[in-house]
């Protein structure tokens, strides 16, 4: 007797790879996403940083929008974490399939504008539920029938949505000083250098906008969060949180950098065009082993360089100090004591390490073919 | 050497450093300085290169158009460094890759042999060599690399491609008498009808014309042209004009070809093949046989390039004198842009040889390339097509091949 062959049903629940990439979080080897952790850490760090010198308070972007948008008061604290967090579910957002993609964008947009709508637009509703099987009057014998409610919209409490598209607003307004944290983010989860040098970019275009006190000269003192004008932080103080702010600078770009690299060089292992499940245990742990291997000597390179480069930093400051205080002729010929006395004596210090470089270091020649 | 990165950090410290100054930010000039200290620190870094022995093994140092050859580049770190590789094998530009890649990134650690595969498909004939390697190494950071070229060569040969062919080429009525005892693998009286002469004793009756013996009224045998070694004179013509069109769709190529198939099936019945071919000079490989002989054949055609405008007439002048006598003579050629083509025909008729033409049309190939308008493509058409029914009206046979058409197409109209 003939069997009749069994009928696997396909699940009408699709699998979650089928949703979402999220391989593409995790990446394929746990060293690429401890980088990735590590780079999204720095990048935190430096931007907070960065805009403790920079207030935003007294940027000229907030002179104009702080006049014309009711409750613009960007803090650092709120928006840093926050643009941050927009930029990484962002980059979850990329990772949807689809048409799940779609529906997750309709959910958004759906939800935003009923959070928005909710308190102004009502639903007065009539006598019955929509639709409700009502028993007709009079009847003999207690006959039902369908009976649809008459349905009125009525804006209830129009306030309370303005104040909440104002607070969108207020915060759309705040993506402006938080554009760093959310291009660095998906950049560094995206693998996308462009955004990485996007967030930097924009860094320096802030810093330009940026006029110590430009707050007090607009707005109230309560406004501005500060009552007198903040003292100018002495040159030696600027430099010094500079030289950790530029650390964090590198330290941010070289891991970052490094997420996106060694991620290219794991694709190098893999079989052209292929998954890496057609990769053994073996290899794969070869390849884990390898890129762990690199990435130790990678920080380890890192950390030295970036220590050499903090206390030549620091040198060049204090000779600068030293050249800037003492008595002699090198003091009353130049202004030392200033932005262009750091920067005359860090060339001259450059030039040093040039002529030394020319003596000490490797002498990349190309083999004659 | 600075990497793009190198010259974005640095480029952007300057400028940090600068806009710090123009807005005395303070903070902008010590970043700047960081980021630049940075890179001019890292210059001073080594970057790693490394010693490195060279090898490739492939599947085969000739292959013929179209066919793929497979390689396995071998690599082995002679020195004690460490470190990331980029490989890039140099290729002809001709070549295609259809397996693989001839770039990689390799983690190489001291005397560690590692290699990698690719194979390659070559469309077009020639001599080619794979190499020099290239490779480049990185500093930690890639902000600075070093690149050395290792020549390490390996050259190899692309012949033309041989098609089979499904009838005999040609027949020789002066067989060469062989000194010695050699096995035959054609050999005999033949099958083909040559004349028709009385009975003599000792005839096979098997070979007596029973309709001529009714016809005449008396015993008449068969003579069949005897199939029998012979020296086959193979004539490549590679002067300039027969590099019109492109790629392998030129009547050089097409010639070539075909002269390694008319080379490969006369070799493989034992005949003596010699080939010329002339165009700017003229290159001979001598009349031999056997395996090897093909091979120096291949290896003359695969070396054929366009060049010069030598006539036949002139090949031919210098070229009967040194010829057994009544050798067939096989030419190749589009039969343009040369005016002594008659004259060569009959001088080469009138000296007891047999000589056949294959020709590539070289008008399919402009009329592809849409290089000549119709009209005058009409008249050119026409006036080739004379040409050839003029020379078949000495007795010559012309294949005329047209472009698509295979070997045994211009074989079955001579």
């Amino acid at each position: 007797m003939e069997e009749n062959p069994v009928e696997i049903k396909a699940s009408r629940i699709p699998k979650i790879d089928k949703i979402i990439n999220y391989k593409d979080f995790f990446g394929e080897y746990p060293i690429i996403f401890v980088i990735k952790i590590i780079s999204s850490l720095s990048l935190i760090y430096v931007i907070s940083e960065f805009y403790v010198y920079h207030n935003p308070m007294d940027s000229l972007l907030t002179k104009y929008l702080g006049a014309s948008l009711k409750g613009f008061e960007p803090n650092p604290d709120v928006f840093v974490p926050w643009c941050f967090a927009a930029g990484f579910l962002f980059y979850i957002f990329t990772i949807f399939k689809g048409r799940y993609k779609f529906f997750l964008f309709l959910l958004i947009a759906g939800s935003l504008g009923h959070y928005i709508a909710e308190p102004a637009i009502n639903v007065q509703q009539g006598e019955y539920l929509i639709p409700s099987k009502v028993e007709i009057e009079n009847s003999e014998a207690n006959a039902t029938q369908w009976k649809w409610k008459p349905v009125k919209l009525i804006y209830d409490d129009v306030e309370e949505t303005n104040d909440r598209i104002e607070d969108a607003k207020v915060r759309l307004t705040n993506v402006i000083f938080g554009s760093m944290p959310f291009l660095g983010a998906y950049g560094i989860w995206k693998r996308k250098g462009w955004a990485i040098a996007a967030s930097i970019g924009l860094a320096i275009i802030i810093g330009f906008l940026y006029t110590p006190n430009l707050c007090l000269e607009n707005f109230e003192e309560s406004y501005c969060g500060y009552e007198t004008k903040q003292e100018e932080k002495t040159w030696n103080e600027y430099l010094s949180s500079g030289i950790f702010i530029g650390l964090g600078f590198v330290i941010y770009i070289e891991l970052s950098y490094a997420a996106i690299k060694y991620e290219n060089y794991a694709e190098q292992f893999k079989p052209a065009g292929l998954d890496i499940s057609l990769l053994t245990n073996a290899q794969r742990k070869s390849v884990s082993k390898t890129l762990r291997t690199l990435f130790v000597s990678y920080l380890i390179n890192l950390a030295v360089i970036l220590f050499v480069t903090f206390i030549i930093a620091e040198v060049v400051i204090n000779i600068n100090k030293y050249l800037a205080t003492s008595d002699g002729q090198i003091q009353d010929s130049i202004e030392l004591q200033g932005p262009y006395g750091i920067v005359f004596t860090s060339l001259l210090f450059f030039l040093l390490l040039g002529i030394i470089r020319m003596f000490i270091g490797p002498d990349n020649k190309m083999k004659e073919a | 050497m600075w990497s793009k990165k190198a010259a974005a950090v640095a480029g952007g410290a300057i400028f940090l450093t600068l806009a710090g100054l123009i807005r005395l930010n303070y903070l902008f000039i010590s970043a700047g300085l960081v980021m630049l200290t940075f890179v001019v620190i890292s210059s001073f870094l080594d970057v790693w290169m490394p010693n490195v022995k060279i090898k490739r093994e492939t599947t085969s140092d000739n292959i013929f158009e179209d066919g793929t050859m497979s390689v396995k580049f071998i690599i082995k770190n002679t020195g004690l460094g460490i470190g990331f590789v980029e490989i890039y094998d140099s290729l002809p530009p001709q070549a295609r890759i259809i397996k693989g890649s001839n770039y990689t990134l390799l983690y190489m650690k001291p005397w560690q042999e590692v290699s990698f595969e690719y194979s390659l498909k070559l469309p077009l004939r020639g001599h080619y060599h794979l190499g020099p390697v290239k490779m480049r190494v990185k500093d930690a950071f890639d902000l600075f690399y070093n690149e050395r070229i290792e020549e390490s060569i390996h050259s190899f040969s692309v012949f033309p491609q041989v098609e089979v062919l499904e009838e005999q080429i040609i027949t020789s009525r002066a067989p060469k008498l062989l000194s010695g005892a050699m096995p035959l693998n054609v050999i005999g009286t033949g099958t083909e009808f040559y004349s028709l002469r009385e009975f003599v004793p000792g005839d096979s009756l098997r070979s007596v014309n029973w309709k001529a013996l009714a016809k005449k009224g008396k015993m008449m045998v068969n003579e069949t042209v005897r199939e029998d070694v012979m020296d086959v004179i193979l004539l490549l013509d590679a002067r300039e004009v027969s590099a019109v069109g492109g790629g392998k769709d030129t009547p050089l190529e097409m010639s070539c070809r075909a002269a390694a198939t008319y080379a490969k099936q006369l070799l493989d019945e034992r005949n003596n093949v010699a080939l010329m071919v002339y165009g700017e000079t003229m290159e001979r490989v001598d009349l031999d046989r056997g395996e090897h002989h093909l091979f120096k054949i291949l290896t003359a055609l695969s070396s054929a390039k366009p060049q010069g405008n030598l006539k036949l007439e002139i090949v031919l002048k210098d070229l009967l004198p040194h010829l057994p006598s009544g050798s067939p003579i096989i030419l190749f050629s589009s039969l343009d842009d040369d005016h002594t083509i008659a004259e060569a025909f009959t001088s080469t008729i009138s000296r007891g040889f047999t000589i056949t033409t294959i020709s590539p049309s070289s008008l399919d190939f402009e009329e592809r390339m849409k290089r000549i308008p119709m009209e005058p493509l009409l008249i050119a058409k026409i006036e080739r097509d004379n040409m050839i029914s003029e020379l078949r009206s000495f007795g010559l046979q012309v294949g005329d091949w047209k472009y698509g058409d295979n070997v045994n197409t211009a074989l079955q109209e001579i």
